[in-house]
């Protein structure tokens, strides 16, 4: 059997696996973002708190994914619960301290003026600071999520699903089509997210920021 | 300067050492390698303490180091000498032949053909049967009250099942099996570590799993096993496997592993499993204590 | 159990080492010749990120699949996922150099080979040291996956630990990993900075 044929016998299972890959690193994003940029904007608030929160989620981002999915299926459970849990924690630095540093890098020409023209905190925070502290932002999510459609493939090992279980299946019996299923899409979906949301950070760079980015 | 080269120094030293201390291995040894879940594992450990108590070779273990195939292809290719193998397995998983029910005949010629095919020798079978079974959860049992694999075919609908990836790949695993039985499961099937099975089961995240006969986790959880009654899977006889490259290396190892002949039956290779999976006592122990009772180690 | 620890330890960090050496001298070259060679500078780029943007397991699975079962899979691994920091911030480090500094090295009659070695490559050490530092806190984590493909390693004793459900052996594997990745960081951060005072 080759592989076309691998694949048109399994699409069924290989299509189930994507969608719900999908949906394991869509949840943890979302939910990563709703608790990385309030974090991150408070953490602007409170420069003293800073350094060590953002050091602890840098912490939390040496821990192998291996090793946090072990905690979790220890403490929580199976499924997509604990999955979700440990993806959600992998998600929050890099949008966490983009959202920080995007936000204290903003030249503070910009500030200045807004306060001068009578803006009050949060009008400033709105109008001008998030603004353009966006496309930094962005890049935050960006990394975030290339990051956890990666580590979403091991979720397969506490059965949480996704494509991870074609490339577990395929690691078990040494079967190349199996991995070549898993591992090909997962490889396209980041790509394809990578791409996407970086020309999403592209559109939203002010004009007269507009930078290299490598 | 100083303080950065000092650093810079003591950073290389470490890693070269540690590069040094692991690469060096050599002299005469043989590795024993081993699936990943508890039994395969004990068995693992059993044949390396009685190899190492019974000869001068030193045993590496690779145990634990993963599904069938994974072992299959180290010891293949030289990276084990040994592991612990069953006929059922070797028959339709590795070798994809039909299903030969009668167990002497099993073993006869899976091990004519591992060694025609692949050079590798199957020794006396340990005595005991670890077939694939269906167990249900006691709920299931109380509410429908199924015996037989064609018994669940009826009901099937109702329930979730869940297993091991390694078993959807299989020729002796979840397609053929469905097939055969006319098995139609609930919503798809959840696929996670073979060692999670039971845990699944026990909090009511699926309802049928494929329990392996002499599971401990079977009594821990309560699980009723059913009876294969159109006889798809075939027997699964464990028994050391070896290369015969080692063999001609070390004669010797024939005799020693084939004093496990028949030593383990069902009951026992259970009772052990039971140790390791639900009382969690160490592998290497429960091997020792093993050897030790059956005054295998002198 | 601690024989057994110690060896993960010197097991894992004797592959992430190897590792380490051999993509940052890749990674090193790629930088320059991507530097040097204007037309490759984006192709060598952006196989780096892509080979960084591939999911690991999927990347080992299919590395295994090629070079079989063990530690030279990792260790091939391991190199390409640490190639994108180092060429990447080689490649930068060399770029960033002021021209004026450029300039005067070409006026003093010092060939391309020079210039590079003497002036460009010293002065941009900081940022490629940096880029190796990065590659180096994330082969400490990646490598544990070794044992999904047969290498050695502390993930060893983290996945028998899975198995169990036993924190202990979780942690056991779990924290000499984490403490060696925060240490090098810390340490490497700080020579870091000793680089970046002393090209000032």
């Amino acid at each position: 059997m080759s592989f076309t044929e691998f694949v048109s016998k399994n699409y069924n299972e290989i299509l189930k696996s994507l969608v719900r890959h999908i949906e394991l690193v869509g949840i943890s994003i979302l939910i990563g973002i709703l608790i990385s940029i309030p974090l991150g904007i408070f953490l602007t608030r409170h420069k003293r708190v800073a350094g060590p929160v953002l050091a602890l989620a840098g912490t939390i981002q040496t821990i192998p994914g291996l090793v946090m999915l072990g905690f979790a299926l220890v403490l929580i459970g199976i499924g997509m619960l604990p999955a979700i849990i440990v993806l959600t924690l992998y998600a929050i630095l890099p949008i966490l301290r983009n959202t920080y540093t995007g936000i204290t890098e903003v030249d503070k020409s910009y500030t200045e003026a807004s306060r001068g023209i009578g803006m009050t905190n949060m009008q400033t925070l709105f109008k001008v600071e998030i603004p353009i502290a966006l496309p930094t932002i962005i890049t935050g999510i960006r990394l975030s999520t290339v990051y956890i459609v990666s580590w979403a493939t091991l979720a397969g090992l506490i059965g949480a699903g996704g494509l991870g279980d074609l490339i577990w299946t395929g690691l078990s019996t040494y079967n190349t089509k199996y991995i070549l299923a898993g591992a090909v899409p997962s490889a396209i979906l980041a790509f394809i997210l990578n791409g996407l949301i970086g020309l999403l950070e592209r559109i939203l760079t002010p004009r007269g920021l507009r930078r290299s980015r490598i | 300067m100083k303080l950065k080269n000092f650093m810079g120094l003591a950073i290389a030293l470490v890693f070269l050492l540690s590069i040094a201390l692991t690469g060096c291995s050599g002299g005469d040894k043989i590795v024993i390698g081993s699936k990943d879940f508890s039994e395969n594992i004990l068995l693992g450990e059993i044949f390396s303490q009685l190899i190492e108590a019974k000869t001068d070779i030193k045993v590496e273990r690779k145990l634990n180091l993963g599904g069938t195939f994974v072992c299959f292809e180290a010891i293949k290719n030289g990276q084990i000498d040994i592991y612990p193998e069953y006929t059922g397995t070797g028959l339709t998983a590795q070798l994809k032949m039909d299903v030969i029910g009668e167990p002497d005949e099993a073993y006869r010629v899976v091990a004519e053909e591992f060694n025609k095919q692949f050079d590798i020798k199957w020794l006396s079978p340990l005595g005991f049967n670890n077939t694939y079974t269906l167990a249900v959860n006691d709920k299931v049992y109380q509410q429908y009250g199924v015996e037989t694999f064609s018994d669940l075919a009826k009901i099937s609908e109702n329930l979730v099942f869940g297993a091991e990836h390694e078993f959807f790949d299989r020729q002796d695993g979840y397609e053929g099996l469905v097939e055969k039985y006319s098995l139609k499961f609930r919503g798809e099937p959840k696929k996670m570590n073979v060692s999670l099975k039971y845990q699944a089961i026990g909090n009511g995240d699926m309802d049928v799993t494929d329990a392996f006969a002499t599971d401990g986790a079977i009594k821990q959880y309560n699980l009723k096993v059913l009876t294969d009654d159109l006889g798809f899977f075939p027997p699964y006889y464990a028994a050391p496997i070896i290369r015969n490259a080692t063999l001609e290396r070390y004669p010797e190892l024939e005799d020693v592993l084939n004093t496990l002949a028949n030593a383990i039956d069902d009951a026992t290779m259970t009772g052990l499993n039971y140790k390791v999976d639900v009382e969690g006592k160490n592998v290497a122990t429960v091997a020792k204590e093993f050897l030790n009772e059956r005054g295998l180690l002198e | 159990m601690s024989g057994a620890l110690l060896e993960g330890i010197l097991e894992h960090m004797a592959i992430v080492s190897i590792a380490v050496l051999i993509s940052s001298v890749l990674g090193i070259i790629m930088g320059i010749i991507a530097y040097w060679v204007r037309f490759l500078d984006s192709v060598i780029l952006w196989v780096s990120e892509v080979l960084q943007t591939i999911p690991s397991l999927a990347l080992l699975a299919l590395l295994m699949i090629i070079f079989g079962l063990g530690d030279i899979t990792m260790i091939v691994g391991l190199v390409l996922y640490a190639l994108l920091p180092i060429v990447r911030n080689t490649y930068t480090g060399l770029k960033n150099v002021s021209p004026h500094l450029k300039d005067a090295a070409r006026g003093m009659g010092m060939s391309k080979m020079q210039r590079l070695f003497k002036v460009e490559i010293p002065l941009s050490f900081p940022l490629i040291f940096s880029g190796i530092k990065i590659a180096l806190v994330n082969s400490l984590s990646v490598a544990v996956m070794g044992v999904l493909i047969g290498a050695n390693g502390l993930g060893t004793i983290i996945y028998c630990g899975i198995q169990s459900r036993n924190m202990m052996n979780i942690l056991m594997g779990a924290i000499p990993v984490v403490i060696m990745a925060l240490v090098f960081d810390f340490g490497m951060s700080k020579i870091e900075k000793k680089l970046i005072k002393r090209t000032k």
